[in-house]
């Protein structure tokens, strides 16, 4: 009874504006993210298909091949540039890549020359998604496709010679993944992947920082302001009031946690099916065609998630069931911690200060997960990353897919071990006078320390 | 009569400080006893071993019966403490702190009614009890937290520096609802002061802190007479000089 009403009075403190504020600021966050990635996508299939050529040859063999391109579906988009003053072209035409067929083109095909095509991209950061926009290469393969033709008809070669000329041998992609095996290239199985998997670790991430937060708040506006004081005070087991905290803390990020996930695997799914759809096929027809398209090996690659499914590397029902068993955990430490780190605030400029050590064991293996795999480090690197107890949240999912059972179980149990020890130094902390008199002061004037000059003043 | 607090040598050592050292005196049921001292003197780090908020480093106290060292469960639903420069839930109103507050001493709703029903009219807020916190003035906090820590008559209210930080007006409310509390009540207070002309005012019996050390305890009528004084600033200085002490 009094426990109940220590947690709704918990609930009702935690459930405030500033909270929902958060939430909101978040959802927007992730919309933005996927509407700005499905633009960017599609922006960049559509792209593919249009071709922007400026024929400043303009003779009869460059009119006719552009139009054979056009009667392949191909939409060409022409414009008129004159000189090499190739920034004033893109800048002129608002553009982002542009193939120049240049002057005496037809002439060095005519006396079997290699002729020259420019081909221009405009560069405005080096970030992935940007850099897909600017892709020249269907366009070129398709010229140099049709080139090698009239080429071969000229010189009187068939097309199975110039293919095995310029392909002398087929390349079929297979991955294997542990002992199985499947005819995908690894390439498109880590670009699914990691698409997949871009969800769990930001919510991971924000889950950990906007909890941990909430109760370090909780915590040190208690001692700010005395209320906490007040509580200890009462007739009420100190176990319940720090259980009280943690519980509240814990259902509101599982609240939030449940949110993000379907709001965010909604938006996914929906930036998927317009993208992916589109993209997934596109990018792999694209290259595959492209690159591909004389050496017809195409006919033998099988759709990605086809050969995930073969590769073993899509959760089952119980892979998902262990992965929020261990988002639980990673919740659990996270209220552990901050319990203490609340502890040590007497003011509120430090509330901040004590998040760093926290954001740090978040961060650093939010950002190894994205970019490096943690099993094939140094054994010594190894160790000391997976003792930060949130990196098992962050591999989790990717420990599952491959395999590596031991790890995950490893992560499961070490964080379990991690949790309980937290929770026993955080019940220590408040069953003892230390909950009052600890204190990091951050170098600033320290209550006493005023008390002190207020006493010299008098 | 039985005493409601007997404080038996109690001390305690920080890492630098000797905040209190062998500190004893007590309260009969109905007193209201002050511990006047400048900041700094040990005051509140001896009301918070008595509150069980901080564990002695030596002697022990009695709160109605129940030792704090061995029985600090019982203490805690003798007494009620009031924090120095205490704030309240900024996000609640008034009266859901009330509730929230009156839930934490009891589990009977009616018993819990009428604690509310008695804060509410010992604090005399009306309508603003509908108001969040947060949009208090310091006067009315005090108020509120006041009448929060007698809704239950607890057998002792300790009430660390209850008028600092008050204007005039609102600190003299404070005083004359803890006097009338104990006159007509027969409740029992601690509180604790560092403005000794004020708790004449107030207390019926004062003990003289500094530097952790209790100097003298009496009524303030009696020490007036022994230091041959006019107040208790004057009483506070002679002691202090005799003891040598600053
Ligand atoms: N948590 C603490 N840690 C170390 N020293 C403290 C702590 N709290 C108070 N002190 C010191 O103990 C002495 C008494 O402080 P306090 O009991 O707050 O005095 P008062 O309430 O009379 O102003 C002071 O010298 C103060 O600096
Ligand atoms: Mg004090």
């Amino acid at each position: 009874m009094k426990f109940f009403n220590l947690l709704q009075k918990e609930l009702k403190e935690l459930i405030n504006a500033q909270m929902i504020m958060g939430f909101v600021l978040v959802m927007v966050l992730f919309f933005v993210l996927s509407s700005v990635m499905t633009d960017t996508i599609s922006e960049a299939v559509k792209q593919e298909y249009n071709i922007t050529i400026s024929d400043q040859d303009d003779t009869e063999f460059t009119r006719n091949m552009l139009s054979e391109l056009e009667k392949d579906g191909n939409h060409i988009r022409r414009i008129d540039t004159e000189g090499d003053d190739y920034a004033a072209f893109l800048k002129d035409n608002d553009l982002k890549g542009l193939v120049i067929i240049p002057k005496g083109f037809t002439e060095s095909i005519e006396s079997s020359d290699k002729p020259e095509i420019i081909s221009i991209i405009s560069m405005k950061s080096a970030s992935m998604m940007s850099n897909l926009n600017t892709e020249n290469s269907g366009t070129i393969e398709v010229l140099r496709k049709y080139i090698s033709d009239s080429y071969s008809e000229n010189l009187g070669i068939s097309d199975d010679d110039i293919e095995f000329m310029e392909k002398p041998v087929t390349i079929t992609e297979k991955t294997v993944v542990n002992d199985r095996w499947a005819d995908v290239s690894a390439s498109s199985v880590t670009g699914r992947i990691m698409l997949q998997s871009a969800i769990l670790p930001i919510i991971i991430f924000i889950l950990i920082i906007m909890t941990s937060q909430m109760l370090v708040n909780a915590i040190a506006t208690e001692k700010i302001d005395k209320t906490l004081e007040t509580l200890l005070s009462a007739p009420v087991s100190r176990t319940a009031i720090i259980g009280a905290k943690m519980l509240a803390a814990a259902i509101v990020a599982m609240l939030q946690a449940v949110v993000y996930t379907v709001g965010f695997s909604t938006l996914m799914a929906k930036s998927m099916f317009s993208v992916s759809g589109d993209m997934m096929s596109n990018m792999e027809t694209m290259s595959d065609e492209v690159t591909n398209a004389m050496s017809e090996a195409t006919g033998s690659l099988m759709s990605v998630s086809e050969g995930m499914t073969r590769l073993g590397l899509s959760l089952s029902i119980a892979d998902y069931l262990l992965v929020g068993v261990q988002l639980f955990l990673t919740i659990l430490i996270c209220l552990s911690v901050s319990i203490m780190l609340g502890a040590l605030v007497n003011d509120s400029k430090s509330s901040q200060t004590i998040m760093l050590p926290l954001m740090m064991a978040a961060m650093i293996p939010y950002f190894i997960s994205l970019f490096a795999d943690v099993n094939s480090m140094p054994m010594a690197l190894r160790v000391l990353i997976y003792a930060i107890p949130f990196t098992h949240t962050f591999t989790a999912m990717p420990n599952l897919m491959f395999g590596h059972n031991g790890v995950f179980w490893f992560g499961i149990i070490y964080q379990l071990l991690f949790f309980l020890v937290c929770m026993f130094f955080a019940l220590k902390l408040f069953n003892s006078d230390k909950i009052l008199t600890v204190s990091l002061n951050f170098g600033q004037k320290s209550k006493l320390r005023k008390n002190q000059k207020q006493y010299t003043d008098e | 009569m039985e005493k409601v607090l007997e404080v038996k040598g109690l001390s305690k050592q920080y890492a630098k400080v000797l905040a209190a050292d062998k500190v004893s005196f007590d309260i009969s049921p109905g007193e209201i006893f002050a511990l006047i001292g400048p900041n700094g003197a040990g005051k509140t780090t001896t009301i918070r071993m008595i509150s069980t908020l901080l564990t002695p480093t030596d002697g022990d106290a009695i709160v109605a019966g129940y030792s704090i060292k061995k029985d600090p469960a019982k203490v805690r639903e003798s007494i009620t403490y009031l924090p120095d420069e205490a704030g309240a839930y900024k996000t609640m109103t008034g009266i859901g702190y009330l509730k929230f507050m009156a839930g934490l001493f009891t589990s009977d709703p009616k018993q819990m009614n009428e604690y509310i029903e008695r804060a509410k009219s010992i604090n005399g807020l009306g309508e603003r009890l509908n108001d969040k916190i947060g949009s208090y003035s310091r006067g009315m906090i005090r108020k509120l937290l006041l009448s929060r820590a007698v809704m239950n008559r607890p057998k002792l209210a300790i009430l660390d520096e209850p008028t600092s930080g008050l204007d005039v007006l609102n600190a003299i409310e404070i005083r004359k609802t803890i006097k009338r509390l104990a006159a007509e009540e027969k409740m029992s207070f601690l509180l604790s002061s560092h403005n000794m002309l004020e708790i004449e005012f107030v207390s019926d019996r004062v003990g003289i802190i500094a530097k952790g050390h209790l100097l003298v305890t009496g009524a303030t009528a009696e020490l007036k007479e022994r230091y041959n004084a006019e107040n208790l600033e004057e009483v506070f200085e002679r002691v202090v000089k005799d003891n040598e002490i600053l």
